[in-house]
């Protein structure tokens, strides 16, 4: 059973809902939790990988209820509890983390939004795989280091074999940054799986999906 | 095995989101740990400043350019950032081409990941359960939600975005466009053309 947030695939009779397709913020709440969690999002106390684990994080029937940003704002407020910001709903006052948190002034927003945050890392190590080579993705998604940890390994993909289609270089390793377990950075594939293979009744024999896999999500093919 | 459990302190907090956010707000301000003007200037650039007229204008280009359609299939970063459309959620960009045998569709399914810089924040539906499920296992279906049909002649092709590589669709030119300007052609490109699940059509009015 794959976790709330892993959905590719998952049987849903719900037709897409394209009715309020350009409406960027449903409330002026949801605008409050836009710009604050990109803001402490510069805090340093965590990074991206981290952020979506705290929401992926949230209990299962949270998940599945909470609207999007009710999402962020759940996952936002439990980040700054870890770092000690907050207590029983309240400030904690005085405490170690927050000496090292760094303010987003209003000058620098623009810049630092330009930058934004490249995963992309400088590496000597050799990749295994090569552009055409069919790869297996390996049986189980779960963080190898973590007790259900972080992955960006979707569930639907797992055991199955695709062909490399494009190599991006090493880029940092979710599953290790989420955890303060270091960039280790890693050779990043995109990945292209026969729909046929993954689904039970496909829509065409044609189509495909690609998804962007780190090399230790991959095995040789056998 | 190490482990790493993230608590549920926003239980600690009022329910409704309303309230739920002001709660956190004050706390933050109190504490000296937000700056409104930047809360602002963040809301600013993604309601006024970015949106799909960024990658509407690339499109355009690209077809009407070959030499700059080239560069921007092959080197896609280099050319965002020379014309400073890179940034936040768009710092790894790959162009997805469109073509009479291809068509292809973006989804995220883990989160919503979303080319910022290129379409701005995306549309409810993006971020919905139905089309992080859906789109995946029954591409077709999901597009005849949107009135889109395609020939059996074309091959689905969806991108699962699971990394930070941000995908753009490069649609195809629509034939009756052909011989417009660069300029007139921008207003051509809709977002849904730009993630697959339209097309580009004639500006209202035309």
């Amino acid at each position: 059973m794959s976790k709330a947030h892993d959905m590719g695939g998952r049987l849903d009779p719900r037709r897409i809902d394209i009715t309020s397709s350009n409406v960027k913020f449903k409330a002026d709440w949801e605008k409050e939790v836009f710009a604050i969690t990109l803001a402490l999002g510069f805090s340093s106390l965590w990074n991206l990988d981290r952020s979506r684990y705290a929401r992926e994080s949230l209990e299962p029937q949270d998940y599945l209820q909470f609207g999007y940003f009710e999402k962020w704002l759940a996952g936002l407020i439990n980040l700054l509890g870890e770092n000690g910001i907050i207590k029983d709903g309240k400030e904690s006052g005085g405490n170690l983390k927050k000496s090292s948190f760094r303010i987003l002034e209003a000058k620098n927003v623009k810049k630092l939004l330009h930058l934004g945050g490249p995963t992309k890392r400088e590496s000597t190590k050799e990749k295994k795989f090569n552009l055409g080579d069919t790869v297996s993705v390996r049986a189980k998604n779960s963080n190898t280091r973590v007790e259900k940890g972080h992955t960006r390994l979707p569930d639907y993909v797992k055991g199955m074999a695709g062909k490399v289609i494009a190599y991006h270089g090493s880029h940092v390793f979710p599953d290790a940054n989420a955890h303060f377990l270091g960039e280790s950075p890693e050779a990043l594939y995109s990945v292209e799986f026969k729909s046929q293979d993954l689904w039970d009744k496909c829509e065409h024999v044609e189509d495909t999906v690609v998804v962007d896999l780190w090399e230790s999500y991959l095995e040789k093919f056998k | 095995m190490k482990k790493d459990n993230i608590k549920q302190f926003h239980k600690e907090f009022p329910s409704n989101p309303e309230a739920r956010v002001k709660a956190l707000k004050s706390i933050l301000k109190k504490e000296g740990l937000i700056d409104q003007k930047a809360l602002d200037e963040i809301l600013d650039t993604y309601q006024n400043n970015v949106g799909p007229l960024n990658g509407a204008k690339i499109v355009a280009k690209a077809w009407t350019n070959k030499k700059f359609k080239v560069d921007l299939m092959n080197n896609t970063d280099q050319v965002l950032k020379d014309m400073e459309l890179n940034g936040r959620q768009g710092e790894h960009v790959v162009v997805v081409e469109n073509t009479e045998t291809i068509h292809n569709l973006i989804v995220c399914t883990l989160c919503s990941c979303y080319p910022w810089p290129l379409l701005g924040l995306p549309p409810s539906w993006y971020k919905s359960d139905a089309y992080r499920s859906r789109a995946v296992r029954e591409p077709r279906e999901v597009l005849g939600d949107f009135n889109v049909k395609l020939p059996i002649s074309k091959k689905v092709k969806v991108w699962d975005s699971t990394s930070e590589i941000r995908y753009l669709v490069l649609p195809q030119q629509p034939l009756s466009s052909k011989g417009l300007s660069e300029n007139e052609l921008v207003s051509w490109v809709t977002r849904d053309s730009m993630i697959g699940t339209g097309f580009p059509k004639p500006p209202k009015g035309e």
